[in-house]
């Protein structure tokens, strides 16, 4: 009991140090907490999103009739599973919601439409019951009968059509929340760096106390059981509010901050997921706060030392190589990861001394210059932090180089997302040519119309790519979609790569592949192609590689006009600008044309503000987990300077003694945290422009096949900068009225 | 005859302690002329640091006034205090403490340097007084790579480096073993008479108090 | 779990009186435990005193919250090996419904009540089971009278035209059968003239079955179609609360003895004790109501799966009639795991009174 009370005393003394560290396990539990609800939040929410938007197998008449309620009733009663999708379009801001059936399901299996737990947790999903009594009030609204993927037998009037309310999102999701879970990790990372300066800064000062314990025959291994037994009642007590406070705040920045920002935001596709404690996240967060405090134990002691030595720098500035060269060269996705982490380590490693190194460059650079001895005296100062601070120093580094990389990241997601939407919904309207329909019909029928804007027929089929090498059959399966004519609708497409006028050499028989065959095949601009078409094979140039985010399967684009014979399109459908005309107008020639009752007219518009609805907010949300790392980071670097500050308080006052009035302290302490602050920003700054590159050139196409265009973004980088020169004065005030503080009460003795 | 560096006339000084007041100095008055020294001794508490740091206004009297080479501060006006004790400081006071007189980061010819060019000298005698003192070899050390006594003599290069008009030494050789302390004094009052300037000494030490022209004995004073 | 996710939701998105008061904790048509507070206001509850009507209590009850058509078979394959089948159909009202006012417009997807069918084939062992649910009133799902059908999707009884008999198909995944049932027209009505207690406060159900059928038709496990023939037995019952409050769940006979008789018996199990019942069928037709104090029911043997914990054998005495039988599952798991768990197996009946049967056991998993 005395020992635990002669253990416990030095907290009595310093009660800040216990509040810093169990304020830094509550804000980093926070963090991670906050991490992964939001990382939850996001998931779910492009989940919804993906549901919402995914191609859908229906049920349509052959005879061009509307299903309704008999159609589904029947063909249930005939033993098939379909189930009822009404569609009904509101206006903003509840937008357009869905009515389903859920005991309509269950024959669905895994493949459930309408949410994966089947839960019918608000918009955009509901009980068909309710969608229609909402379509009873005069809201526009369409019934599908969906059936599974699979090819059904289907009684006799009936044929499956494939539908989709835009493109789907597919693996331009997944990527992003890979990309997410990577950036999870790191704000483990920083987490863990913070927690175990705040511990270490406290070890360090009750290292005599220790070692008079020792002295007085305590043995070594109980006074760490006890320190372990300390940390575990600390972080046990600490990790609960930080919980609580994580999910709270996620909620405020996923909800609060979301509607704030966007009245258009859909507040209820997020809701739902933060009310539980996210209980996995204190159970990692014990165990970090453990590992990364504790984890000196393990080290030998000889090892310690060796860290900082010039043979030890070396060993890291090769690690950084190797990481270098592992993530350049790596042929698969855990050996990126591998690498990114040894670069991480090794820069972590050598950032501190860097830092020391450049700034007693300065140091020296200053006397032979003829700057007064003042300022040599400041450059020195800042070595010194740059050496004692180098936890928290290397934790900011990273979590700036994250936030970097997250706002690039989903910058470019943004972007990326804009031009695939621009690409695949380039008319203002599409049509779906309905079933048994001739397209051609329609096709000369919309070029005799006067006034109409650019539209092109849409035809989609299957084509192979005829192996070169090696014989056999061995043709590659590519989806082939065919364009005809060639409008402008096209100029909003991104091309990675072309030969001159591409858009001409595709009209004269030309072929675009997407850039996931470009990469299968290592194709170029000018190669020739051998595609086999239903039993033809035509030799083809290819004439440029397009962006096709999201999917994994190799494209070929052909003008219409070089489909050769017995091309059969398995769908196929018209982009049109109605220009001069009303598209009812259109819409009412086409049916004229096909001999039907109604003509099924999706609103691009739309479909595009929804699918960039919520995307927004998953990108919000994103935005949200780096700004939070960042605070962390700040915070701890506020704590860690104030606790840096209080050592050396001293030698600023020392030069009051000496004659310098108090404002040219307080200018002296300015520089000297802004300088801190704004050279861990620098030294972020080529780390993130890495981490980005990595994530969209590395990570993204061994993963799924294609790569996101590399964008830098410096006026985020002067934002960043901004906020490292806001920290540093924040940092500068805190240690001024600390300066204030000791100089009134005490006197100057030592 | 000259004018004297210090003149303190009337000086009191007293703190509040658990809701009395405790009067350390009550209307104090001596001078002190250049090249003379005053030791100022008492037991602890008996007010040696305050009257040391009222003498530099690093703090503040109840009552008097003090004048230091030729600059007179008067406790009942409090224009401009705080800036041209600053500036007194910087030019023509050197203080010297029991240990921590040197920054850490800088070499001891840097921090005589610094020392130097925030009193507004030229600089480049720095070396010399660092060799007068016996540490010149020890230059372009760091303080934590010299001894106790070495880095005391070393704050008093910086101090002389000044050129000040008054000393005030707070128990410049208390850290230091009996041989060095006696070196270190050596060196102080050494150079204190050659250069004329005045210096007031707080110490325990009887013997190093004896070594000084005036005594002030504050154990008398409540 | 998926379906049972999905009728959540349904009665929160539907928010009406009858869901709130039959919550997914009170089961599909009483299969697990009901809450101890139910209000069944709107619902007709059947009382002492309430008699049959035919045809027209064949078809729903659209004022009684729940009811069920229920079938079950102990057959024999042509090489004399046991096989039992199980087809269930349950109807759950969400709001009631008089009898007079017009069904829902199908149009509008309404949601009055929630179907549910269940199939099982036991044999050699082995259950199959599979499941599916269905609105009412959109025409997929539903009963009629006259003529005598029910149905949900493509699983279908229905009486067939211009003959005596009925067809009852259905399939699953590895499983079918085709089913005629004859001698459809032997039909007992337990309790007091079909008013069958089901607790001591008076509590009740409508009640009656067919407990002769013959039957012979076709099973198809796995891809190969065996001939069968043999007994089953046939209930129809309804009520707007069939546990109440503090009543966990049912273990539920009906037993086809070698000397000609039926039996029929049940016991609700409560907090404190349990109330049993039952009606023994004479091989003339005669029906004799049996109450708690004519029976004795006490399970002898358990059976520990990952759904709970079951009793599998059984002694059933009735000393009126000299009958102290063993009532045992064949060796097997027999659990339905559908939205809500249940026991459903073939017994076989040694001892005073040998012969064959079902049991149903509810409120057992966990």
């Amino acid at each position: 009991m005395m020992l635990v009370g002669a253990f416990i005393s030095h907290y009595r003394r310093h009660p800040f140090q216990l509040a810093a560290l169990a304020l830094m396990i509550v804000l980093a539990t926070m963090l991670w907490a906050g991490v992964t609800v939001l990382t939850d939040q996001a998931r779910n929410s492009l989940f919804q999103s993906e549901e919402a938007v995914a191609p859908r197998v229906h049920v349509v008449r052959t005879d061009g009739q509307p299903v309704g309620v008999a159609e589904f009733a029947a063909l249930r009663m005939d033993g098939l599973c379909v189930a009822p999708w009404l569609e009904v379009q509101r206006p903003a801001p509840e937008g357009r919601v869905i009515g389903i059936d859920p005991l309509a399901m269950g024959c669905f299996g895994e493949a459930t439409p309408g949410g994966k737990s089947g839960e019918l947790d608000g918009t955009p999903f509901l009980d068909i019951s309710e969608a229609k009594r909402l379509s009873r009030e005069g809201y526009d609204s369409r019934l599908y009968l969906l059936a599974p993927n699979e090819n059904a037998e289907l009684p006799q009037g009936y044929a499956l059509r494939e539908f989709s309310l835009g493109p789907s999102t597919g693996e331009l999701a997944d990527s992003f929340l890979l990309n997410l879970d990577a950036l999870s990790l790191l704000v483990l990372l920083i987490t863990g760096l913070l927690v175990r300066s705040v511990h270490r800064l406290g070890i360090a000062q009750r290292q005599a106390s220790f070692d008079l314990l020792y002295r007085f025959g305590v043995q070594r291994g109980r006074v760490r059981r006890l320190l372990a037994l300390e940390l575990v009642v600390l972080t046990s007590v600490c990790v609960l509010p930080g919980l609580w406070l994580g999910t709270q705040l996620a909620g405020v920045l996923g909800s609060g901050l979301g509607q704030a920002l966007d009245s258009l935001f859909d507040v209820t596709l997020y809701a739902g997921s933060a009310e539980a404690l996210p209980w996995q996240a204190a159970g990692v967060m014990v165990l970090l706060v453990l590992a990364v405090c504790l984890v000196d134990w393990l080290v030998p002691q000889r090892w310690r030392g060796a860290l900082s030595s010039s043979r030890a720098r070396l060993a890291a500035v090769l690690v950084v190589l190797a990481g270098l060269v592992v993530v350049a060269l790596a042929p698969e996705l855990a050996r990126v990861f591998a690498g990114t982490a040894l670069v991480f380590v090794g820069v972590g490693w050598l950032t501190p001394g860097v830092l020391a190194f450049l700034a007693q460059r300065l140091s020296d650079r200053a006397s032979l210059d003829g700057a007064g001895p003042l300022t040599r005296w400041r450059h020195r100062e800042l070595a010194v932090m740059f050496r004692q601070l180098a936890l928290p120093v290397v934790a900011l580094q990273f979590a700036m180089a994250t936030v970097l990389a997250v706002q690039a990241l989903v910058t470019t997601f943004e972007s990326t997302f804009d031009d695939w939407l621009a690409q695949r919904l380039e008319a203002e309207f599409y049509l779906e040519v309905p079933p048994g329909a001739d397209a051609s019909l329609a096709a000369d029928r919309l070029r005799r119309l006067e006034g109409i804007g650019p539209w092109h027929r849409v035809s989609r089929g299957e084509a192979g790519i005829v192996s070169e090498s090696g014989g056999g059959d061995k043709t590659l399966p590519v989806d082939l979609f065919a364009l005809a004519p060639i409008s402008d609708l096209v100029a909003a497409w991104t091309l990675l790569a072309s030969v001159d006028q591409p858009w001409q050499k595709l009209e004269q028989g030309g072929v675009m592949v997407n850039e996931q065959l470009a990469r299968r095949r290592q194709l170029e601009p000018g190669d020739v192609l051998e595609v086999l078409v239903r039993d033809t094979v035509i030799s083809v140039d290819v004439v440029a590689i397009y962006a096709d985010y999201g999917r994994p399967a190799g494209e070929i684009l052909m003008a219409g006009s070089a489909l050769p014979e017995g091309f059969v399109a398995r769908f196929e459908s018209f982009s049109v600008n109605p220009g001069e005309l009303a598209m009812a107008e259109i819409r009412e020639q086409l049916a004229e044309v096909w001999n039907v009752t109604d003509v099924t007219v999706r609103d691009n518009a739309s479909i595009r503000a929804l699918a960039s609805r919520v995307f927004g907010q998953t990108f919000l949300l994103t935005r949200a987990i780096s700004l939070l790392t960042l605070v962390l980071a700040a915070a701890a670097l506020l704590i860690m300077s104030w606790v840096f500050f209080t050592t050396r308080v001293w030698y600023f006052r020392l030069l009051g003694i000496w004659g310098l009035p108090a404002k040219a302290i307080r200018s002296q302490l300015r520089r000297l945290s802004v300088i801190l602050t704004v050279a861990v920003t620098l030294a972020a700054l080529p780390l993130g422009i890495w981490l980005t590159w990595v994530l969209v050139a590395r990570i993204n196409p061994l993963a799924f096949g294609w790569s996101l265009p590399m964008a830098l973004y410096p006026g985020f980088w002067l934002e960043l900068g901004l906020v490292a020169v806001v920290t540093g004065l924040v940092v500068a005030h805190l240690m001024r009225r600390q300066l204030v503080h000791r100089a009134s009460g005490q006197q100057v003795k030592i | 005859m000259s004018s004297p560096v210090l003149a303190i006339e009337g000086l009191s000084k007293g703190f509040a302690s658990g809701g009395q007041r405790v009067s350390v100095l009550t209307g104090l008055t001596l001078s002190v002329l250049p090249g003379e020294s005053l030791a100022v001794i008492g037991r602890s508490g008996s007010g040696k640091s305050t009257l040391l740091n009222l003498l530099c206004g690093l703090q503040r009297a109840d009552g008097g006034v003090i004048t230091v080479a030729g600059e007179s501060f008067d406790s009942s006006d409090n224009r401009d205090f705080d800036t041209r004790w600053a500036e007194l400081r910087r030019r023509s006071i050197g203080v010297v403490f029991q240990d921590a007189n040197l920054m850490p980061a800088l070499s001891l010819v840097e921090n005589v340097q610094l020392r130097a060019n925030l009193a507004g000298l030229a600089g480049g005698g720095e070396r010399r007084w660092l060799e007068r003192l016996g540490v010149g070899a020890e230059a372009d050390r760091y303080p934590d790579q010299v001894s106790g006594g070495q880095a005391q003599r070393a704050a008093l290069a910086m101090v002389f480096a000044m050129a000040p008009s008054l000393i005030l030494a707070d128990e410049p050789t208390g850290s230091l073993d009996r041989h060095t302390a006696d070196e270190v004094a050596d060196c102080l009052f050494d150079v204190q008479r050659n250069s004329g300037c005045a210096l007031v000494l707080a110490t325990h030490d009887r013997e190093l108090a004896g070594r000084c022209n005036h005594l002030l004995d504050l154990s008398g004073t409540p | 779990m998926r379906v049972r996710a999905g009728v959540t939701v349904l009665c929160l998105a539907m928010m009406v009186a009858a869901c709130s008061d039959s919550s997914t904790e009170a089961g599909f048509a009483g299969l697990a435990q009901q809450p101890a507070d139910v209000d069944a206001s709107g619902f007709l509850q059947p009382q002492p005193g309430d008699t049959l009507t035919f045809p027209e209590d064949w078809g729903p009850h659209p004022q009684h919250r729940i009811e069920w058509w229920y079938l079950t078979a102990n057959l024999e394959t042509s090489d004399g090996d046991p096989l039992g089948v199980q087809w269930t159909q349950f109807r759950q009202a969400l709001q009631p419904r008089s009898v007079e006012s017009e069904a829902p417009n199908p149009d509008n997807w309404p949601l009055e009540a929630a179907w549910m069918a269940h199939g099982a084939v036991s044999f050699n062992g082995e259950h199959w089971f599979a499941e599916k649910l269905a609105r009412g009133d959109v025409g997929h799902t539903g009963a009629t009278a006259e003529p005598f059908e029910v149905w949900l999707d493509d699983w279908r009884l229905r009486a067939v035209p211009d003959s005596d008999h009925w067809r009852l198909r259905a399939q699953g995944d590895g499983w079918a059968y085709d089913l005629r049932l004859s001698n459809t027209n032997r039909m007992v009505a337990h309790g007091d003239k079909g008013f069958s207690a089901k607790s001591a406060s008076g509590e009740g159900s409508m009640y009656f079955s067919l407990v002769d059928l013959r039957i012979e038709g076709t099973v198809t496990l796995g891809g190969e179609t065996l001939e069968v023939s043999g007994k089953g037995w046939f209930d129809r019952e309804w009520s707007s609360q069939f546990l109440k409050g503090g009543q966990q769940g049912w273990d539920w006979f009906a037993l086809h003895l070698d000397g000609g008789e039926k039996l029929m018996g049940f016991r609700l199990r409560e907090d404190d004790g349990a109330f049993l019942a039952g009606s023994w069928i004479r091989p003339g037709g005669e029906v004799d109501a049996l109450g708690s104090e004519d029976v004795t029911l006490s399970p002898s043997s358990w059976h520990e799966s990952e759904q709970g914990r079951v009793p599998v054998a059984w002694r059933l005495t009735i000393p009126q009639y000299d009958v102290d039988v063993t009532i045992t599952a064949p060796p097997g798991n027999y659990w339905n795991t559908g939205l809500y768990p249940y026991w459903e197996s073939p017994v076989s009946v040694t001892g005073s009174h040998p012969g064959v049967g079902y049991m149903e056991l509810t409120g057992y998993s966990d």
